[in-house]
Order: structure tokens, then sequence, then C-alpha cells
């Protein structure tokens, strides 16, 4: 059986939030902050809350923006685990590519993520926002069997449309609403890589 | 789910010396690298009690605990492994040395089934009649014996199945199994419970 596995990107494969630390670079700290913490409680959807965090970034240079990101810290154990079989793994984020291409470079395998149309200097329109549960549908070509990993609110639909789904709150605590759906949680990135060699 | 408790938690969160059951239990897997709940009733609270204290645990989220068996958790917990587990249910005190001698005895066959039984006192037990040889030749709920069932056993891949019947249900369909009798107190009612803190008081 050929299995794969789906990552989230901010808060599961990096030790920190991403967008958060793009605002803090950009001196929009605080305005990001409010969406970000909206968007994990699931009070906001993801796609409201993404528009309203593009909005606000589009006016930072792109290299601003992949400096900050490509800096975040990556949990070891799971870029680890990532790097042995990049083959097998794919990031699922809802960040466009312009922002997170360093950064996904340095973990080493595919990504879905949503999409922007930009400017050598800076991204001008979201073209589209990812779907989650598309991106696990588009993997079944590849794979017999995914497994979704993640802890927000905006990963509920990647969690309905894999088969396996493991809530991770190594950075955070899992949103509420994702425990619903979970299969498995797991609170160290010990335990969830332990994990996921079983599923191997 | 401890309704017949009447106390309204999760029977593993009861106290006992101060500390829930589960953590007298957690102390007992302190050197079980992989250690995996099975959650259902009152989750998240469950979740966050056990993780204060011990953060690695796997939490396997059953979403169906009132329609389903013990043997649907196990089934649960032990799913994808590839390795023989322990299993127990998590509201059960487990006298320390015949815990660590029912684990040797496990380990010194890895790949052989062993299952644990304890002398007979719960009020809603399982008989588990043995011979000679310290085997497993029936379980029943009407005929006494010494032994009960302790819901403790190492089993390897595969012999358990998700059906609707409760896991000494399952396991008659493989007798003889062989047994090892362990220390333990299981609590189903308040009276159990009385006895499973007498048993800690003089254990500790």
């Amino acid at each position: 059986m050929r299995t794969g596995f789906a990552f989230d990107l901010d808060g599961t494969l990096t030790r920190e939030e991403l967008l958060p630390l793009i605002a803090r670079a950009a001196g929009l700290e605080e305005e990001i902050a409010l969406l970000t913490r909206l968007t994990i409680d699931g009070t906001l959807s993801f796609a409201a809350s993404f528009k309203l965090r593009f909005a606000i970034l589009k006016s930072v240079p792109l290299a601003q923006v992949q400096e900050a990101a490509a800096a975040a810290e990556l949990d070891p154990q799971i870029a680890a685990f990532v790097r042995a079989r990049p083959e097998a793994c794919r990031i699922v984020t809802g960040n466009i590519p312009q922002w997170i291409a360093p950064l996904v470079e340095r973990i080493g395998c595919g990504v879905h993520s949503s999409e922007a149309s930009a400017t050598e200097t800076h991204p001008t329109a979201l073209t589209r926002i990812i779907n989650k549960a598309e991106a696990i549908a588009s993997m079944r070509t590849e794979f017999d069997r995914i497994v979704a990993v993640g802890e927000g609110a905006g990963d509920i639909a990647m969690f309905d449309a894999a088969d396996i789904s493991i809530a991770y709150g190594g950075v955070h605590d899992p949103a509420p609403a994702l425990l619903e759906v979970a299969d498995y949680v797991v609170y160290e990135s010990r335990a969830l890589c332990r994990l996921l060699n079983t599923l191997l | 789910m401890g309704s017949r408790m009447g106390l309204g938690i999760p029977k593993c969160l009861i106290e006992v010396g101060g500390r829930p059951i589960i953590a007298h239990l957690l102390d007992r897997l302190a050197e079980v690298e992989d250690v995996r709940i099975v959650v259902g009733f009152d989750a998240p609270n469950v979740m966050r009690r056990i993780r204060d204290i011990r953060r690695d645990v796997t939490f396997v989220v059953n979403p169906s605990y009132r329609m389903t068996t013990t043997l649907h958790s196990y089934v649960m917990g032990g799913a994808h492994l590839r390795t023989p587990a322990l299993y127990m249910d998590a509201d059960i005190l487990f006298e320390p040395s015949s815990f660590r001698a029912f684990l040797e005895g496990a380990g010194a066959a890895p790949e052989t089934p062993l299952i644990a039984v304890t002398e007979a006192k719960t009020q809603d037990c399982v008989y588990a009649h043995v011979d000679e040889a310290m085997r497993i030749t029936g379980f029943s709920r009407e005929a006494p014996g010494p032994f009960e069932w302790a819901n403790l056993a190492w089993l390897p891949p595969g012999v358990l199945e998700a059906k609707p019947c409760a896991v000494y249900e399952q396991l008659a369909t493989r007798l003889p199994l062989q047994a090892r009798e362990i220390e333990s107190y299981e609590m189903d009612t308040p009276e159990d419970l009385e006895q499973l803190i007498a048993a800690y008081q003089a254990i500790a």
C-alpha cells in the first residue's frame, strides 16, 4: 500500500506561525495576531481570514516576506521524517508560493498551496484559496492511503478527506473543532513521528 | 464511562491516593515508549489531565464510544501496530511487582498471548477457569472459580477484531490461552472502589 502524508505548515512543520513572523518583520504584528487568533479558534473562516491577511501583507515586498518565512524554525523530528521520504510527503498550506518558496525548499517535499499573481517584487491578487480537501483528493492519484497532520480549524476539511487524521498539539493546542474529527491526538513531535512510523 | 460509579467523571480520572487512577497506571508504564490511550467520554478533559501527567502519550479518539464495547477500543488502540502490545482497561490498580512480573513473562515469549488473571473479587467479575498448567480453559459470568479476568493482556497483532462482544468473549475463541496471575483491583461499582482504595493503602 502506498501511503502519502499531508502536513499543515504553520504550527505543525514549523514551530511558529508564519504570518505573525512575517507581520513582525513588516511591523503589522498586532493586526495579523488578531486574525490568526480568530482563525485558529474557528471564529473566522480560513478563506475570510486569509483574504484579510493577504490584503494587509501584499504591500510588503516579497523578498522581505520570503526572508522572514525562511527563517521559521522547523520541528527537527517532523522535518527529518519528511526529508527521509520526500516523495511520500506533501505540505498542504493556505500560504501563497511566493511567500514560502525558500522555506519549502528547506523542507524538501512537494506543496499544495493557495495561489496569487505577483510582480517581481509584490503579490498583486489572490487567484485561488486552497481547498485542503481538494488537495487531499489530488493526492489520491499517487497514494492508496492518506494520513493528514494539522492543528487548526482550517485543517478540518483535510481531516475529513484523509483516511487517517492526526491532530498535533506540539506548538499550541489543536483547535477544539479539529478534535471532533481527528483519529489521533498527539502533543509531542516524538509521539507524532512514532505514530507516523507505524503508518508507513 | 463510569456511569455505575455515579460520580459523573470518567473512571480513569477517579482519584486514589490524591492522584487519578490513570496516573498510577502510567507509573506502571513509565518505561514503555509507545503508550496509547483510547478516549471517548469527556475526551478533551481526559486528554488535558493525562498530558499534564505524561505528554508523549498518543491519544486514539473513539467517537462512537457510547455504541461500542471495550473490545472496539482495544482494536482501535492497537490499529496499525505490527508488533505485540499490552492491552488494558484504564480503571484498574495494578500491584507494581506483579505487574512487572507479568511484563517479564510476556517479554519471555513475545509472540505468544499472555492473559492476566487475578483473585476473583469484583462485584461483576468474569471468572477465568485455568488448568494445572495455568492455561485458561474457559470464561464464565456464572460458574465461580478462584480467578477472574484481570482486563490486561499481552497480544500479538491480529488477535483482536472489532466485533460486538466483550474482550473476554473474543479471547474465548482462541482457548486455551496461557494465563499469569497478577494482583489487581478493578472498579465497576462503588464497592469495588472501596476495595481498590483499601488495596492502594496496603500497597502504598
